[in-house]
């Protein structure tokens, strides 16, 4: 046994313990250094924490950003008030046409709830329904036309016809022309013309921001034309307004859109 | 491809305005005319090259003495002015500065040509020389009756708006 022999020997004896424990913490490292290198360990390890935070993250928002975020929101709506009416009419319109609808509906069992016996009779075996449901089908509302019109400059954007009527373009220019003249005869702000009522035809006209949609109808006009009518123009302009690509899109796609939507449409 | 133009016709009564309209958009001219009323609208396209037109939407606005009371809602939007005077009748154009003033004002960086009308009725060069004397900038001085410069007028308007669409 030599010299370094005996010094090694001394050595074990003396660290015994220390190397006990270094061996211990390089093991912990190896560990450590594998979860590390490795996604799914390191994920098992850190994916809670993260979840965690995130709802603590969550629920704290109303408290800590909420006044940021009402107070922002409260200055873009005041900035652009035009551009949010324009992007929430056609949402809230529907939502109030739906409100409403289910109102008259309730309004409607009440009374068919007091309608005698012997009228839901005769309702039964006449033959008023048939005469009525013939009447209803001659004189059922039609589309014949619909203009999408810049609401300043009168100019037609699209237009959707089942006929051949006289120029478009001037039919735009001059449904605008009334719609100012009547709208600034009434000096009424927020109001808008609805209706022009033409012999056998009426042109519905629903305004936008910066457009409106004028529909020519044949037929009978009823409360449930007019109904059903917005709920094709809100559906269309909603989606106009949204897609950025009908900004985009030539006059002829926009035609299509509009006849997608409105030649088979039944009011 | 075609572009589509808004152009507001105004100035004082019985200048011709509805004229030089007709005899632009029908080729035709009548001297059984009446005092428009309102606004009538008409239509008529312009090719510019080949394969460019421009569709002039043409807002005949009814006469008036006083440019303010002209309806804002019908210059809204509008891509030119034309702004009718007639030769024959001073007091159209007396005051001609404070109207285009006021149009400037409601129409703020709209381009306007600036007509004298029914150039048929007066000896021209004396007219050109009133018009000079009382420092009256003029773009076309036309005659609705005879068709003279009625086309130079629309097509060169036309010309103008299809650039500034560029």
């Amino acid at each position: 046994m030599n010299e370094n022999d005996k010094i090694q020997i001394l050595k074990d004896i003396l660290f015994e313990d220390e190397s006990a424990y270094i061996e211990k913490i390089t093991h912990r490292l190896e560990e450590l250094e594998s979860s590390l290198n490795d996604k799914q360990k390191f994920s098992s390890r850190v994916d809670p924490i993260i979840v965690y935070q995130l709802d603590e993250f969550k629920r704290s928002i109303p408290a800590t950003l909420g006044p940021t975020i009402t107070a922002a929101i409260k200055t873009e709506i005041g900035k652009n008030q035009d551009a949010v009416v324009d992007a929430l009419f056609p949402i809230l319109g529907k939502m109030i046409k739906k409100y409403v609808a289910q109102e008259i509906q309730k309004l409607s069992e009440k009374i068919n709830q007091h309608l005698s016996f012997r009228d839901k009779i005769s309702s039964w075996f006449g033959k008023s329904n048939e005469k009525q449901a013939i009447i209803e089908g001659l004189v059922a509302a039609h589309i014949e036309q619909v203009l999408l019109i810049d609401k300043k400059t009168g100019l037609l954007k699209a237009s959707y016809s089942n006929a051949q009527t006289i120029d478009e373009e001037m039919i735009s220019g001059m449904l605008t022309a009334i719609k100012s003249f009547v709208e600034d005869a009434f000096g009424q702000k927020n109001q808008s013309l609805e209706l022009i009522d033409y012999e056998l035809y009426q042109i519905h006209l629903q305004s936008f921001k910066n457009y409106f949609i004028a529909v020519v109808v044949s037929g009978t006009y009823t409360i449930h034309t007019k109904d059903r009518l917005q709920d094709l123009i809100f559906d269309f302009y909603e989606d106009f307004t949204k897609k950025e690509e009908y900004k985009l899109l030539s006059t002829d796609r926009i035609n299509q859109k509009l006849t997608q939507n409105f030649e088979h449409a039944n009011l | 491809m075609q572009i589509s133009k808004k152009v507001v016709i105004l100035g004082h009564f019985g200048v011709g305005k509805t004229s030089l309209i007709r005899r632009f958009v029908e080729n035709s001219f009548t001297d059984n005319y009446t005092v428009s009323i309102g606004v009538h609208i008409t239509k008529k396209v312009v090719e510019i090259t080949a394969d460019k037109s421009v569709s002039l939407i043409l807002w005949d606005l009814e006469g008036t003495d006083d440019l303010n009371h002209v309806r804002e809602s019908y210059l809204l939007g509008t891509h030119g002015i034309i702004y009718v005077f007639d030769v024959s009748r001073p007091t159209t154009f007396q005051e001609i500065q404070q109207d285009l003033a006021v149009l400037e004002n409601k129409a703020p960086l709209i381009p306007i040509k600036v007509v004298g009308n029914k150039i048929d009725l007066v000896i021209a060069e004396e007219v050109i020389e009133i018009l000079g004397n009382n420092n009256i900038s003029y773009d076309f001085l036309t005659s609705a009756k005879t068709g003279g410069k009625v086309n130079d007028l629309f097509e060169q308007l036309a010309k103008m708006l299809a650039l500034d669409a560029e």
